[in-house]
């Protein structure tokens, strides 16, 4: 049920993404889908970021027309790190979403940088720093009503569903 | 995780090395088609709403700005089309052969499906491909003026690469001092680069630049027709240490935010020229 919800909050973030945010051009320097799936990743996990991540960069890819993979490759890697982020040390603080949304938002930036200049495609540096702040930004703001959202959607699981494995000892 | 990072991997691979994958992915585009379509429309009375509430605050201003270009241009008109009837009428009387320009080319209209996805991507997505006769190559313009080549093309779906691109150049041509030819090619934000024009020939500020095409049928013909408009001469100066201008461009096209694009289709084969 959780993975029908998530395909289609990011099947809905992407079209969102692809048909209204990137008409202005401040928006294309935020991403939020990449807010959504971060959101998702640190309410379920690693392996569940990693797959939705995959998938939803496999959808912009496509619906762009763009080189298979490269997006994919960024957001599996991001879903991954922040759902383990949420696994391991804080998925109920406060400051959680936000710190998972800046830093993935820096590394996803230079991270699609590298690509484009490991496949001999234009990487201008200067554009990408230029666009980081702002795109942080609005990144940071669009946090708040997209992760009141997506938690509202995914509630934390219950510790028995997050248990998978019991050990009596003595 | 590994297996998708390496899955992720082998698509980047046979993406990028071959066309493999190109009917999947354009088969797959063609079924997003209509729920960009839809997202679209759903939003377009909001963007509407937006874009009437930005544009009436700049109004007046604009609108008086707007009369006064309107009576210098209709004067330029009656002019311009004295001299257009003069030209067509020579040229049949010499039975001019000339290159290529916009009317050996069929104009196919259409909708932009996606803008830009992110700073540095200098790409579009739009609502015509093979089936409307495009093919990769193709010049994309509105009525503004140059906006670039179409990249990849798919039943029903094509992508174009910005004149913004850093791979994308033309060669080009001062409309007003037409030994001043150059290539125009991305600068820095929305500014182009007019490189590459020798010292000698004199640019001024505010001269438009067109599309130069090409001469004759050599074997590397420009895939641009002659006479695209592409922007206006914003600044320029000579330098000691440079053998050539430098000349920044203001583009007549908003690349910031395209609706629609008409795709130039050649006629017949080597009208491209």
């Amino acid at each position: 049920m959780d993975g029908l919800k998530a395909a289609l909050v990011l099947f809905v973030a992407s079209l969102f993404q692809l048909a209204v945010l990137t008409e202005y051009r401040p928006f294309r320097t935020s991403s939020i889908v990449l807010v959504a799936l971060l959101s998702i990743a640190l309410l379920r996990g690693s392996v569940f970021g990693a797959v939705a991540g995959f998938g939803t960069g496999l959808l912009l890819d496509t619906a762009t027309l763009g080189t298979l993979g490269v997006t994919s490759l960024l957001l599996t890697v991001g879903g991954f790190w922040i759902g383990r982020y949420g696994e391991t040390t804080a998925r109920d603080r406060f400051h959680a979403p936000f710190v998972s949304v800046a830093v993935v938002t820096v590394l996803y930036s230079f991270g699609q940088l590298l690509l484009q200049f490991v496949l001999g495609q234009p990487a201008p540096a200067d554009i990408v720093l230029h666009a980081l702040p702002l795109g942080l930004l609005l990144n940071l703001i669009l946090t708040v009503p997209v992760y009141a959202l997506i938690r509202r959607l995914f509630p934390p699981q219950e510790l028995g569903d997050r248990v998978r494995e019991v050990r009596l000892l003595g | 995780m590994g297996g998708l990072v390496l899955l992720s991997l082998v698509l980047i691979t046979v993406s990028f090395r071959s066309s493999a994958l190109d009917g999947a992915q354009g088969t797959a585009a063609s079924i997003l088609r209509p729920f960009e379509v839809a997202a679209d429309r759903i939003s377009r009375p909001f963007r509407d709403a937006a874009g009437w509430a930005h544009g009436l605050a700049d109004a007046k201003s604009e609108n008086k700005k707007l009369r006064n270009q309107v009576d210098t241009l209709r004067q330029q008109l009656i002019q311009d089309e004295s001299a257009v009837q003069e030209n067509v009428q020579l040229k049949q009387a010499l039975n001019y052969k000339g290159p290529a320009s916009l009317a050996n080319f069929n104009r196919v209209h259409t909708a932009v499906l996606t803008n830009p996805l992110s700073a540095i991507d200098e790409s579009i997505t739009i609502a015509a491909g093979t089936d409307d006769g495009i093919a990769a190559g193709n010049v994309v313009i509105t009525p503004q003026g140059l906006v670039g080549t179409v990249d990849k093309a798919e039943p029903g779906v094509s992508r174009v690469t910005l004149l913004t691109d850093g791979q994308s150049a033309v060669t080009a041509r001062d409309l007003t001092n037409p030994a001043a030819v150059g290539i125009v090619k991305r600068g820095g934000g929305d500014v182009l680069v007019f490189d590459r024009v020798p010292k000698a020939p004199y640019v001024g500020v505010g001269d438009t630049v067109i599309t130069a095409g090409s001469v004759g049928r050599g074997a590397l013909p420009s895939m641009f027709p002659r006479g695209i408009q592409i922007g206006t001469v914003a600044s320029q100066s000579n330098n000691d240490v440079n053998t050539f201008k430098t000349i920044q461009l203001t583009p007549f096209v908003n690349f910031a935010n395209l609706q629609s694009v008409i795709v130039l289709v050649p006629r017949a084969a080597g009208a491209g020229g």
